[in-house]
């Protein structure tokens, strides 16, 4: 009757062990799905922190930092744009068209943006050839 | 707190790229116009020391100065110095770059010696007073 009693009691106590071990099998499956989701939203909430908020300083530094700067061009007007100032200053000076008040005119607006851009060559180029087709000047 | 360190990380390396680019865009383009016998001097950018009197809130704490020197070639009188810093103080879009890369002080030097022309930067750019705000 003992023998029997405790053979009974041995499988009910593996019955236990083995409902037990699938409980905690599910539960462990829960916990790593908390443990993601809870990785997840401190994830989200570091990404949002990290993300930089625009002012008005660092807007200033981007935009500066988009435009391209033409060194050629500084090279080249290091070098070469006070003859061409020179030689544009004379030829396009409004004094030189005072019967004609409509050339005197366009003269005297090409002479200013001369003296505006007196460092810049290509600039100068181009008004070079707008003095040429406006004002009919042989250079 | 921990966001500003990172980013003021980021952006160290990303003007240290910038400023090492716009030396080496110069230096390439001087060279190019040498060679093409459009420059009569070779000219070469560095990065120098600068003058601590004219920082601006983009300075950097060293190394503030952009110095161009003219080295082989035709030699260049002050007043050829005065007409390269013009000439680079008159483009603006330069300027700008140099000031927000943290250069405070545009030097240009003959090729003997030490004498030569310096600038401040911020008297050619109106700068936004941030601080302020």
């Amino acid at each position: 009757m003992n023998d029997t009693l405790i053979q009974d009691s041995l499988k009910v106590a593996e019955k236990v062990v083995a409902k037990t071990t699938e409980n905690n099998d599910s539960s462990n499956l829960w916990m790593w799905v908390a443990i993601g989701e809870f990785a997840i939203i401190i994830g989200l909430i570091l990404a949002n922190r990290f993300k930089r908020k625009p002012n008005a300083k660092k807007q200033f530094k981007d935009e500066s930092l988009a435009q391209e700067v033409d060194f050629n061009n500084i090279i080249n007007s290091s070098f070469h744009s006070n003859e061409l100032y020179d030689i544009l200053k004379v030829k396009c000076h409004p004094d030189r068209f005072p019967t004609d008040p409509k050339l005197n005119e366009i003269a005297e607006k090409l002479f200013q943006e001369i003296t505006k851009s007196k460092t810049n060559v290509k600039r100068l180029q181009e008004l070079k050839i707008e003095a040429q087709q406006k004002l009919n000047i042989n250079f | 707190m921990l966001s500003n360190s990172w980013n003021n990380i980021l952006d160290w390396f990303r003007d240290r790229s910038e400023r090492s680019k716009l030396v080496r865009s110069f230096n390439e383009s001087a060279r190019n116009s040498f060679v093409g016998g459009i420059a009569p001097t070779l000219l070469k950018a560095k990065i120098s020391k600068g003058e601590s009197a004219y920082k601006h809130q983009f300075s950097n704490w060293l190394n503030t100065g952009y110095r161009i020197q003219a080295f082989t070639g035709k030699q260049l009188s002050k007043d050829e110095l005065m007409h390269i810093g013009k000439v680079i103080l008159n483009d603006e879009i330069l300027v700008r770059k140099l000031v927000v890369l943290g250069w405070d002080t545009l030097e240009i030097h003959g090729d003997e010696g030490t004498y030569g022309c310096r600038w401040q930067l911020k008297d050619y750019i109106p700068l936004p007073k941030f601080n302020q705000e």
